[in-house]
């Protein structure tokens, strides 16, 4: 390609000939964001941050959380591996509930009682009732931040964390949290655009890492990939939600392009979205295709419901106000926009969210309704907590953002009052090196995996529709031989050339831990239920699963399971 | 190509920072450069961000698509 | 023989500064983007080729346009550069134009950005758009200034040079429609352009005034 040739290199020779060579070497040019291709570990560049509070993330749950722990007098700083309000499904969410901005029939009881009903149950109540409850004031502010007047986010995000001066670290993936004596102590990572690795000291983390998927096609969460919930497991955190499915389809044509797919929504400034709880499911056409094959039948939305098909997931009739029985998942559609989104126009295909449940089902197990886990200091929010706010299915538009928007805040104070009450611990030299070693091992590989295949040869085992949406255990069994092969013998040999792909290593790794775990709890809940459907057990099963499944490692770092009883909830 | 085309590039850098999925890197000559595109995934969050409105994008994946039926 | 002297001069302005490149933006891959889009990159290229010509149809060029009018000449060169120094300074502002139609940054953040940034070519282009103002400002109000015509012409020719060669720069390192056979004739024309007047500066051969 013609454009290759440097115009610095031709600037340079033609300046040389008309004598204006001092131009072209001013050489203002810093080098930044250029990717250094030296891996030489010892070179390696080190750099130690300390807080009371670090906020994992940079989404909508992580401006909320390190505003309002920044508020409530916690040393805040903010980390991210992309940019603020630039990563995760945050960018492309256009739609947030408020909750009583219009006059409504509906009171906050009502509201709660709807959604537990079309979530058959699954869903948390105290989640669903905190964030109607705290939507209005989180909406509030965004408006005041500016974050209605465009469709992008960055410049609204910034306003506040500018205002109070919190610090944000970019583009710095982590990979560690790290616990000492049983508490959080902080978390580890390493810069995408030089060699250099991260250490926080923390007394208290909060996850806004965002869900995860296995990089799959036609939905913007390819720089999701469960980190935050794979790095909380590992330091024996409570898992949920795996079983759940995101059922969005994706478009025939094109089907990777997720900015055609979406119609104009990416165009569109936010908006707010007010009562309507439905019962979504996505993984209805999977059946549809699974029985009839491709392209299955269907019209404009709302039509698939007159086709007639034997058995396949069940929607619950639903009764009250605002219920509506509109077939499209949804969670982040905007009441108004021309734009139709992904399968709407064309033939669809499914798969586009591959490896991402129900928002707020999966993530770190809340212990009250604080968004604290099991481990004492760690918080998450959004969707890398497992709130149930929702339950285990689409139920009130626009409600993902705003939920985002309130656990940051309830997760932010939270966190810093838990800071106040405790010292910051050290991390020991030994420590440092261990986690320098682990973090960069992949570079250090001379021979391995790479990161693309890996990935690919993943998305070729659990993206069918006959493995995790179609569900029958013989073939869950199968995949998960090769998961736990991948698991085994590809994570190990992970390799990586440069600092992208050592990005790409860590992720690869938690989706592989992901897939296990979406497998093993999806052969564990032997009843179908809201986007959970075995063909196999295709009834609702209410005498034995009224439940959640929990995952931990166990002692001997294996997968556990447990069950934990829907109305077993707490507040602190 | 995802991203089809740079061109009108001033070197700030924004798109680099702005892409979730690190598609984007400068490269010698300080010009924001596709060097990732396998990576890309479609969503123009680069191109809505250039100040100079200067990166091109067409929906086609450079890399075989999988997806859950077909 | 005057009139095609005058002809062939016409014609080869023509093809030089306009045909060409416009052969050169047809024929090349650029991606094409929307009407408007088009139009200011258009206007915007069309008035740095004719900057360029403004070199070639001034005193410096004085033998080779003998068969012209001087007068006509100088007369159509003062309109053309009022034009063009006007596309030029507005052209910053035309780039971030379209965002006021479409979905993205805003105009006003989109302009910041582009100023703040550091980079050589974006610095070239700032400094190159001040002296355009200059050049233009001291244009206007030449008989204000209070200087000798001869010092002023002086004035205008070094700051041309001046800012030919930085723009020139400014366009290979940051133009939209840079490839080799632009890159070539924009280079090639900029350097003829100070070359014709350094020409007049150190060897006064065409002044015969």
């Amino acid at each position: 390609m013609a454009k290759n040739i440097s115009r610095r290199e031709f600037i340079a020779t033609a300046g040389a000939t008309a004598g204006f060579a001092a131009l072209a070497s001013m050489g203002l040019y810093s080098g930044w964001g250029s990717n250094d291709s030296d891996t030489n570990s010892d070179q390696l560049d080190s750099k130690e941050l300390n807080c009371d509070v670090l906020v994992i993330g940079s989404g909508m749950a992580g401006l909320f959380a390190a505003v309002k722990a920044h508020d409530a007098g916690a040393k805040t700083i903010m980390v991210s591996k992309g940019r603020l309000g630039s990563s995760g499904q945050t960018p492309f969410a256009k739609g947030i509930f408020e909750f009583g901005a219009q006059k409504s029939n509906v009171t906050l009881d009502e509201f709660v009682k709807q959604v537990s009903e079309s979530a058959l149950g699954t869903n948390n109540p105290i989640y669903t009732r905190q964030m109607a409850e705290h939507s209005k004031a989180r909406v509030g502010e965004l408006r005041e931040w500016g974050f209605f007047d465009s469709p992008l986010y960055n410049k609204s995000f910034n306003r506040p964390i500018k205002d109070r001066n919190i610090p944000v670290v970019e583009r710095v993936t982590i990979t560690h949290l790290i616990k000492e004596n049983g508490k959080i102590a902080g978390a580890a990572g390493f810069s995408i655009d030089a060699k250099k690795i991260y250490f926080f000291n923390a007394k208290s983390v909060i996850l806004c890492t965002g869900a995860g998927g296995f990089k799959p096609n036609g939905f913007p969460i390819n720089d999701l990939t469960h980190d935050g919930t794979i790095m909380a497991y590992d330091i024996g955190a409570k898992v949920t939600g795996k079983e759940w499915n995101d059922g969005h389809p994706g478009r025939s044509i094109n089907p990777a392009a997720c900015y055609d797919g979406w119609g104009d929504m990416f165009e569109q400034k936010p908006n707010t979205t007010s009562v309507s709880i439905r019962h979504d499911l996505g993984v209805d056409m999977n059946y549809m295709a699974y029985q009839q094959g491709n392209p299955i039948k269907m019209g404009h939305p709302g039509e698939m419901n007159n086709v007639t098909l034997e058995g396949g997931p069940k929607r619950p009739v639903l009764q009250g106000s605002g219920m509506e029985s509109e077939k499209r998942p949804g969670g982040k559609r905007p009441p108004k926009g021309k734009g139709a989104p992904p399968g709407m126009g064309g033939t669809p295909v499914g798969g586009s969210s591959a490896g991402m449940a129900i928002h707020k089902s999966e993530g770190l197990v809340p212990i009250n309704d604080r968004c604290e886990s099991n481990i004492p200091g760690l918080y998450a929010a959004g969707d890398a907590l497992g709130s149930y706010m929702a339950g285990a299915i689409y139920t009130q538009i626009g409600s993902s953002l705003a939920g985002s928007a309130v656990q940051g805040g309830v997760a932010g104070e939270a966190a810093a009052t838990y800071a106040s009450g405790v010292k910051q611990l050290e991390l020991s030299v030994d420590k440092k090196k261990e986690l320098k070693d682990k973090i960069f091992a992949p570079l250090s590989r001379d021979a391995g995996y790479s990161p693309a295949w890996v990935t690919q040869t993943l998305q070729g085992i659990m993206i069918p529709n006959f493995v995790l949406y179609i569900k029958k255990a013989n073939l869950m069994q199968a995949a998960l031989a090769y998961i736990e092969e991948l698991r085994d013998h590809h994570m190990p040999l992970l390799r990586a050339s440069d600092l992208h792909e050592l990005r790409l290593a860590h992720e690869t790794a938690n989706m592989i831990v992901s897939a296990e775990m979406k497998l093993k709890a999806s052969l564990m809940r032997t009843e179908s239920r809201c986007s959970h459907y075995r063909l196999d057990y295709p009834e609702t099963d209410n005498d034995n699963w009224q439940a959640w499944i929990n995952i931990y490692k166990g002692k001997d770092g294996s997968m556990k399971f447990e069950k934990q009883a829907f109305d077993s909830v707490r507040r602190s | 190509m995802p991203i089809n085309n740079i061109s009108g590039c001033i070197g700030c850098g924004t798109c680099v920072s702005t892409c979730p999925t690190d598609v984007i890197r400068l490269n010698k000559d300080g010009k924001a450069e596709i060097k990732y595109p396998e990576d890309c995934q479609i969503c123009h969050l680069c191109r809505m961000y250039c100040p100079t409105d200067a990166i091109t994008i067409t929906p086609e994946k450079t890399i075989p698509v999988i997806v859950s039926w077909g | 023989m005057k009139n095609s002297i005058k002809n062939y001069n016409k014609w080869a302005a023509i093809l030089l500064f306009f045909a060409l490149p416009i052969l050169i933006y047809v024929l090349s891959d650029f991606p094409r983007r929307s009407i408007l889009k088009e139009t200011i990159s258009i206007l915007t290229l069309g008035a740095f080729f004719v900057t360029m010509l403004q070199f070639f149809m001034s005193r410096a060029a004085k033998d080779k346009l003998k068969e012209h009018r001087m007068a006509t000449v100088i007369k159509w060169h003062k309109v053309l550069g009022y034009i063009v120094a006007g596309i030029l300074l507005l052209h910053p502002f035309l780039i971030i134009a379209p965002r006021f139609f479409e979905a993205g940054i805003l105009p006003q953040d989109a302009f910041i950005e582009l100023i703040t940034t550091s980079t050589q070519g974006v610095i070239l282009g700032i400094i190159t758009w001040m002296l355009m103002l200059l050049i233009a400002l001291t244009s206007i109000f030449r008989d204000k200034l209070g200087i000798r015509y001869k010092v002023w012409r002086m004035l205008h020719g070094i700051l041309s040079i001046t800012f030919i060669t930085g723009a020139a720069f400014h366009v290979i390192e940051l133009g939209r429609h840079i490839n080799i056979p632009m890159l070539w004739l924009i280079s090639v024309l900029s350097i003829l352009a100070v070359a014709l007047l350094l020409k007049l500066y150190f060897f006064k051969t065409s002044i015969k005034a």
